[in-house]
């Protein structure tokens, strides 16, 4: 009841300022925009950026009283956002912006977040496994929600079929892996690869890259619907803005990035939060983003993502990537602004 | 006249009871420890490693460093519960005397009702976020989902068992229905709505905190999430005890109602 007041209250403030002068948002301070940004999981230090930038005020001061809604294991983020339930999403990644878009949900990438692939293939270093031929006949674990893909991509390249090797889906836990029972696990740089290390020593680990193989998967993309996009250019600019400050505060002070996420959620740990926040920044800054700022959306990059999910089946037809991938607001402002 | 020699013998079974109340919660306190005991040093002397079992007071110590999320979480879990439980036991017996009235408004809805069931509470969560947001409300109609239909099909069950020889009874005085339904059907029916009350407190807790699942900052179930993906064991164990605490209390409140409303359950 309260929410849709809310949202009713926007509208009409939103209805508003369209129907006068088109202000620069910052003007419009004084009659705050609600909007929502959902985040791809629970808060961590993944997200310290937005959550920075919620803190020191940056959204307000751009005209915006944001709320932070967090993801969760059964929540889609392309479908929250394409269907208005929230403004702006924090989604999977290249990979479900292309999945989105292949089943016609009117949803824009407006910025990608992490550069290069996030995650990789972890096995041991005294184990069977040492080059990319030896998963055959293994069993590896992986997520369905995408790392299937590079792991099939990454082995095609080595004429290696998915049948030859035993791939089953990842569970919550890396016991298995730890335990011996996996010979080949999936890791976030930032998240899972923290936990193994924290239970094997690092130099036991040997490590399979994407991009070793030729392969990037850009992920953690920034979506808006396409309606918001049309009719909202100064909001998404604003948003992006407020971000863009939220995100450099918290590379400046990871500490206290770190700080205002455990407020947010206090039972992290944050010996590991502080790791993530350095992966995190690693995957945001690498590629282009020295010279083109943070969320660039690389259109090589974009390109080659695209060819290789339509080769592999993941998305039925060619898409519209200019349409898909929209770089306008995030070029509109100076990329001075822009850079780490 | 009658209701004063009632509270006299509820007053004198009280006075009687007491101590034997108080055994059994010693008792029960007794068994808490002990279980505690065991925990502890079963992890100690067997070296259990922590990310398997960690030690009970390593739990304790994880939650007395971060009260306020375990509190916060509590209360706001246990608002989601009571109010889908309120929501779902209320709609439940009015549902159930409805349809045990209206012949053709059963034969019309019971069947989706049952169809409703049938629908994983995970799908329907999705589309639970979609129409309600992150509010306590979205929470709240997924413990509502999971609790009216027991409570429904017990009252039902329960209002036909009374005896048609006693509505005869009754009629032949010139009770109303009305007067039917308040005095024999309803305290007829009362062990079977409480039974499915009790089932109806432990799902309703079940309801909040799957509803949490779908993107929220304060709960247990938002506890039990986070410390499962980062592998945080011990925080999973501080949400799991904390739960068990909500769940048992509601559970235990619930069965001292029954205890009060059914005094004459022990007949049966």
């Amino acid at each position: 009841m309260l929410s849709r007041r809310h949202a009713l209250a926007a509208f009409a403030a939103v209805a508003l300022t369209a129907g006068s002068l088109p202000t620069s948002s910052s003007a419009a301070a004084e009659t705050l925009t609600q909007a929502s940004l959902r985040l791809k999981w629970l808060p961590q230090a993944q997200f310290a950026g937005f959550y920075v930038a919620l803190a020191k005020g940056y959204y307000k001061a751009e005209g915006i009283d944001l709320t932070i809604n967090p993801g969760g294991p059964n929540l889609l983020t392309e479908n929250l956002v394409a269907t208005g339930a929230d403004t702006f999403g924090l989604s999977g990644g290249t990979d479900s912006v292309f999945a989105a878009r292949d089943k016609g949900l009117p949803i824009v990438c407006i910025g990608v977040s992490h550069q290069i692939t996030p995650f990789i293939f972890v096995t041991r270093k005294d184990g069977p496994v040492k080059t990319l031929q030896d998963f055959k006949g293994k069993t590896v674990t992986t997520w369905f929600t995408g790392a299937n893909h590079v792991l099939t991509g990454m082995l095609a390249k080595e004429g290696i079929k998915a049948d030859e090797l035993k791939i089953q889906p990842q569970q919550v836990s890396v016991t298995p892996f730890v335990d011996g029972s996996v010979d080949v696990i999936t890791a976030t740089y930032y998240n899972e690869f923290y936990t193994i290390q924290s239970r094997m020593p690092k130099d036991s680990l040997k490590t399979f890259v994407a991009e070793d193989y030729g392969i990037t998967f850009p992920r953690d993309t920034l979506i808006v619907s396409e309606t918001t996009a049309k009719e909202k250019p100064d909001l998404v600019k604003a948003f992006l803005r407020a971000s863009l400050k939220g995100w450099k505060d918290a590379f400046a002070d990871p500490k206290g990035a770190v700080d205002t996420v455990m407020a947010v959620a206090p039972t992290l740990d944050r010996a590991q939060q502080e790791f993530m926040l350095t992966e995190v920044k690693r995957l945001m800054t690498a590629g282009k983003v020295a010279q083109n700022g943070l969320f660039w959306i690389d259109p090589e990059a974009i390109k080659t993502a695209h060819d290789f999910f339509l080769k592999y089946g993941v998305i039925s037809k060619p898409l519209d990537l200019a349409v898909a991938y929209d770089a306008s607001f995030i070029e509109s402002l100076p990329v001075a602004e822009r850079r780490p | 006249m009658s209701a004063g020699s009632a509270a006299l013998s509820v007053d004198q079974r009280g006075t009687a009871i007491l101590p034997g109340w108080l055994r059994k919660t010693a008792r029960l306190l007794l068994g808490l420890v002990i279980a505690a005991l065991v925990w502890e040093g079963a992890v100690r002397l067997l070296g259990i490693k922590p990310y398997y079992l960690p030690r009970l007071s390593a739990i304790l110590a994880a939650m007395a460093a971060t009260p306020r999320a375990y509190v916060d979480g509590f209360l706001r879990t246990l608002a989601e519960t009571l109010i889908g439980f309120a929501a779902g036991g209320a709609f439940g017996v009015l549902i159930g005397i409805a349809f045990f009235r209206l012949r053709a408004l059963r034969e019309m809805i019971f069947p989706i009702f049952v169809v409703s069931q049938t629908i994983p509470v995970i799908a329907f969560g999705a589309l639970v976020v979609l129409w309600f947001g992150n509010t306590l409300l979205a929470k709240a109609v997924i413990a509502f989902y999971l609790t009216f239909f027991q409570v429904t099909v017990n009252t039902l069950l329960g209002l036909e068992t009374v005896d048609p020889k006693q509505v005869a009874l009754m009629k032949s005085f010139g009770a109303s229905p009305h007067q039917l339904l308040l005095r024999l059907q309803l305290p007829t029916a009362l062990p079977h709505i409480f039974v499915a009350l009790r089932l109806a407190s432990s799902l309703s807790l079940v309801g909040a905190i799957v509803g949490e699942w779908f993107g929220d900052t304060t709960g247990l179930g938002v506890l039990l999430l986070q410390a499962m993906y980062t592998e945080n064991v011990v925080g999973l164990w501080g949400a799991l005890l904390a739960s068990a605490l909500l769940g048992t209390g509601f559970y235990a409140v619930i069965a001292a109602a029954e205890r009060r409303l059914v005094f004459w359950g022990a007949e049966q």
